[in-house]
């Protein structure tokens, strides 16, 4: 068989030189027998006669010479290629619609495909990925659903789980680096020993951390990303041992880590030992996860996730047998969960990614159903030709592969310029925000996806082939076919109801890509619309990470803070100013305990996490808070570390629902202690959303002075009357003023802040908008032609019609009754996949039934319009059609 | 010329494997040689000799190389390879096995059933 096609492949190599050569080697044969015969005594035409006729017809013998050597097949294709590209090039106009057709539907598709593939489908870049998972504690019952994992988890599990063949702890956080005046703040990650042994990816040159490097006195090293690096250091092979100043101490390297290293989403250029306090470890800060912290592990081949759940399931119960908190977290529902590292880490974006997907997909179909429609059109126009190539002994195998080439040749050539369109979509992805969901930045238009283009085109062309090959070998009963479709004067009933029911199923299509489409657009208008709490309109906000190492206790903190929000308040168009440790829609607003005083939880009560804020300065007022109750908080409550808070009209509603809660007193964290440690509420703050603008539950919040909760990173909250942005530079001079190693960063206004937390609901909803808006594009044309195309075909019929006396108004009447019956059923259809479309993606929905009714009249609509003003233009030629000229070609 | 036999199928690629067997011929010497070796026996239409030519080609029993014939005009020249000449063996075997059973069986006489 081998051989066979190497021989084959020389041939084809070669084709010109082997037909050359046949057509010399027969010569001579003839030549040579021609001779022998002269040589016997014939004369030399009588010889050459002879010879030519013992030797047979030439060409026939060629014929079999090539078949001999495998060549037939390739020699049907090229000619079925040659005669495909022909058709194609007599109908230039049908060409280029069937064309962008096809590019816009398999770019459309190959776009959305890059995401999927690259976000959900690709495994993570590490070896055996799909043993990773993590591991964090969830309290359900307290409204937290995800807390990461405590350092005491890390240091009880470590090793004693039997399931995991390597577990790592991880967090991230930002550094500055480099000398005084030329700071920069970088990402980081701070990670177990063996966070890299557990990936199975490490540094290519150097070490990873050791145990020895995991207490606060010994951190003081780094391992480097490829980029860090290469930028940094030059490159530098000698670079392990050498310095590097981090917050303002010295670090030493000890590590680097291969190109294209990248754990999940991570922006991290530089790794550090994850150093903890011994007291950080103990049982007592078990539940001290605040979602910051987190838990990487390896399964052990052969374990499962099941065993590995059960195990961690089996060590918190021996556990929590002499921990104080048990009780309590058991009453809010606390476990921790085992998940795969990959899906957990994409579960968010997963039904909305799925979903484009699904919506492309259907805009694939109904480009398909349009060129099905349009091809058949023309397999009509040449049923003749077909029925008597047939008659001519042409085989059903042939007609059947003369479509599939001709289809195939179209698809291919769309497909390619579908990857154009895809490259280009890919493109418009990143700048909808693309690559910042999780994995975003993997994204990639690579050979994979180009080999998926071109499979993609092949299948449709096949797909496409299938109608049109059945629909031409029924021509095989060639005098029916010629006779009802041109001498009767109606087209025959099958290839007419195909027609229209592929019409039908296309309006369907659109019905439902639009009414969705309508329900994302709607439930981002919505979401858009909700009243974040805040008057978020003139803030400009800034972060700042201030090291611990050089502000090392509250008074210099403070000190800090108070010095930025003077220097600041002096600031021309600045109205208030304020410091916070997290804002509002940040992305990571963690929840804390508080227990109330005197509040006794009822049975069934799950204790509860509350969002937990430090604030210093005007923030309140800086935010445009509203107050309901009581005072703000002010700077001079920080200032003197006051036992005072201010809460949200959530929480007060849930603890007083029918008192002030002026004057009450709460504890920070799970249970009550010494009075002189309680809190006195001051203040009743409206709520404000902190997640997110969709957030739906009161979950309530407790604002407290700033050097009671903050921790190394802080916001500058600047209300001004200026355009926020503009107020950027200033503020970064007046911090650099007081500290030259404190750069500012993630400057954005707060609306900025709240449209960018939206980009989950924004981009699908654009994305759909785009689809739909070429669906319509599509329906108009498919309509269009089909219409037009019956027109063309009963022109006979209208034509003797007319000359018996009919009105044009009747032949206009007569196929738009047709196209309002199409539409009729079409809509029917596409508002019952409307409705099931719309409770299947209801997670994706905010605040929209799944059947709105406006938004599915408007689809319908809109697409009853443009197909009513697609069928009016045949229509209104039918009707306008001189029965002399209709009749002429009879 | 004395009297022709029809060629079974299948025996001319055999007869084509012997003639070059003996010494690379062009395709007209390989006509030649059949007659030839045949004693002009055995009638091979023209037309089908180079399809047979190609198929063996194809099966890489035999190669072609382009020389120059005995009255100087370019002519392509056949010859065995390695597999060829094991197939012609093999061929020959089995032809010879049949032929014997076929004579034993036509020649068999009513006394000896």
């Amino acid at each position: 068989m081998l051989k066979r096609f190497r021989s084959l492949f020389r041939v084809l190599k070669s084709r010109r030189e082997f037909e050359q050569g046949m057509t010399e080697e027969l010569r001579f044969h003839l030549a040579q027998y021609t001779d022998d015969l002269v040589r016997s005594g014939m004369p030399p035409q009588e010889a050459a006669r002879r010879a030519r006729i013992e030797f047979g017809g030439l060409s026939s013998v060629q014929e079999q010479c090539r078949e001999a050597r495998g060549l037939n097949p390739f020699d049907e294709l090229i000619r079925q290629l040659r005669h495909a590209a022909r058709l194609l090039r007599k109908t230039p106009r049908f060409n280029a619609t069937a064309l962008a057709t096809v590019a816009v539907c398999l770019g459309a598709n190959l776009t959305i495909f890059a995401v999927v593939d690259s976000i959900l489908l690709r495994p993570l870049p590490f070896p055996e990925a799909g043993r990773l998972v993590t591991v964090f504690n969830t309290y359900p019952k307290a409204g937290v659903d995800r807390d990461g994992s405590s350092v005491a988890n890390y240091y009880e599990r470590r090793g004693k789980i039997p399931a995991f063949a390597g577990l790592a702890m991880y967090s991230y956080g930002t550094a500055v680096l480099g000398d005084a005046g030329s700071t920069e703040r970088e990402q980081i990650a701070q990670v177990s020993p063996e966070f890299f042994s557990t990936l199975g990816a490490g540094p290519v040159m150097g070490r990873s951390f050791t145990d020895e490097e995991t207490s606060t006195q010994t951190d003081k090293v780094v391992i480097l990303t490829d980029a860090y690096w290469r930028q940094h250091f030059n490159a530098d092979p000698h670079v392990i041992g050498r310095q590097l100043r981090v917050d303002g101490l010295r670090d030493t390297v000890v590590g680097v880590l291969p190109p294209g290293f990248r754990f999940l989403s991570s922006e991290a250029r530089l790794y550090f030992p994850f150093s903890s306090r011994p007291e950080d470890r103990g049982s007592g800060q078990r539940h001290s996860g605040g979602n910051s912290k987190h838990l990487i592990a390896r399964l052990k081949p052969g374990a499962t996730l099941a065993q590995a759940q059960s195990q961690i399931d089996a060590q918190n119960a021996t556990l929590e047998a002499d921990d104080p908190e048990a009780k309590m977290m058991a009453d809010a529902g606390f476990r921790s969960v085992v998940a795969p590292l990959h899906a957990d880490h994409v579960r968010t974006i997963r039904p909305a990614l799925l979903w484009m997907q699904a919506g492309a997909f259907a805009l694939l179909l109904i480009g398909a159903v349009n060129l099905t429609n349009l091809l058949l059109i023309r397999a009509s126009s040449r049923v003749k030709e077909t029925a008597v190539r047939q008659a001519l002994g042409a085989s059903r195998l042939h007609v059947v592969s003369e479509v599939v080439v001709e289809t195939t040749l179209l698809t291919l050539a769309g497909g390619l310029l579908g990857l154009a369109a895809g490259a280009g979509g890919i493109r418009l992805l990143s700048v909808l925000g693309a690559d910042r969901l999780p994995l975003g930045s993997h994204i990639a238009f690579d050979a994979r996806l180009a080999c998926v283009a071109v499979l993609g085109a092949i299948v449709m062309g096949l797909a496409l082939a299938v109608p049109i090959a059945w629909f031409n070998l029924r021509g095989h009963l060639a005098s029916g076919m010629i006779q009802s479709e041109t001498r009767g004067g109606t087209p025959s009933r099958g290839a007419q109801s195909l027609r229209h029911g592929f019409i039908v199923a296309q309006i369907a299509l659109a019905t439902v890509l639009l009414s969705g489409t309508g329900l994302l657009g709607l439930s981002l208008e919505r979401a858009m619309a909700v009243s974040p709490g805040f008057r978020p309109d003139h803030i400009l906000t800034g972060q700042i990470s201030v090291p611990w190492n050089r502000y090392p206790d509250w008074p210099a903190r403070l000190a800090f803070n108070e010095r930025l929000l003077q220097d600041l308040s002096r600031q021309p168009g600045v109205s208030a100013a304020g410091v916070v440790n997290n804002v509002p829609l940040s992305g990571n607003s963690g929840k804390s305990a508080a227990t109330v005083k005197g509040h006794v939880r009822l049975p069934g009560e799950s204790p509860r996490g509350y969002y937990s804020y430090g604030v210093d300065g005007d923030y309140f007022a800086a935010m445009g808070f509203s107050l309901r109750e009581g005072r703000f908080l002010t700077a001079d409550d920080s200032l003197r570390s006051s036992q005072v808070c201010v809460v949200d009209e959530d929480f007060a509603r849930y603890y007083w629902p029918h008192a002030s809660a002026l004057g009450q007193h709460l504890f920070e964290g799970g249970e009550p202690t010494t009075d002189a440690q309680s809190f006195t509420v001051v203040g009743v703050v409206g709520a404000v959303k902190q997640a997110g603008l969709t957030d739906q539950t009161a979950q309530g919040a407790i604002y407290y002075p700033y050097a009671l909760i903050g921790n190394d990173r802080l916001f500058i909250v600047v209300r001004t009357d200026l355009r926020p942005e503009s107020l950027g530079l200033a503020l970064q001079k007046l911090v650099r003023q007081i500290d030259p190693e404190l750069p500012v960063n993630d400057l954005r206004s707060m609306d900025t802040r709240i449209a960018d937390s939206l980009v989950e609901q924004r981009s699908p909803a654009l994305l759909a908008g785009i689809f739909s808006l070429i669906a319509v594009l599509l329906i108009a044309v498919g309509t269009y032609g089909v219409l037009s195309y019956a027109v063309t075909q009963r022109r006979r019929e209208i034509g003797v019609r007319m000359a018996l006396g009919a009105r044009p108004e009747q032949i206009r009447g007569q196929f738009l009754s047709l196209a309002l019956r199409l539409l009729m059923a079409g809509t029917v259809l596409g508002i019952i996949g409307a409705w099931l479309t719309g409770r299947a993606m209801r997670t994706l929905l905010f605040q929209v039934p799944p059947l709105h009714v406006a938004t599915t009249a408007a689809a319908v609509g809109i697409i009853g319009v443009v197909s009513l003003v697609a069928c009016l233009l045949p229509a209104h030629r039918a009707a306008r059609m001189s029965p002399v000229e209709a009749l002429a070609d009879l | 010329m004395g009297k022709t036999a029809e060629l079974l199928p299948g025996t001319l690629e055999m007869l084509i494997l012997k003639a070059v067997s003996l010494k690379p011929l062009h395709g007209y010497g390989v006509l030649q040689r059949i007659q030839q070796i045949s004693g002009d026996a055995l009638e091979i239409p023209q037309g089908s000799l180079y399809p047979a030519l190609y198929r063996l080609e194809h099966q890489e029993l035999i190669v072609a190389e382009w020389g120059v014939s005995a009255n100087n005009r370019r002519a392509k020249y056949y010859k065995l390879t390695v597999a060829g000449r094991r197939r012609l063996r093999e061929e020959t075997a089995g032809w010879n096995r049949l032929a014997a059973a076929m004579a034993t069986a036509l020649n068999t006489a009513p006394e000896e059933v």
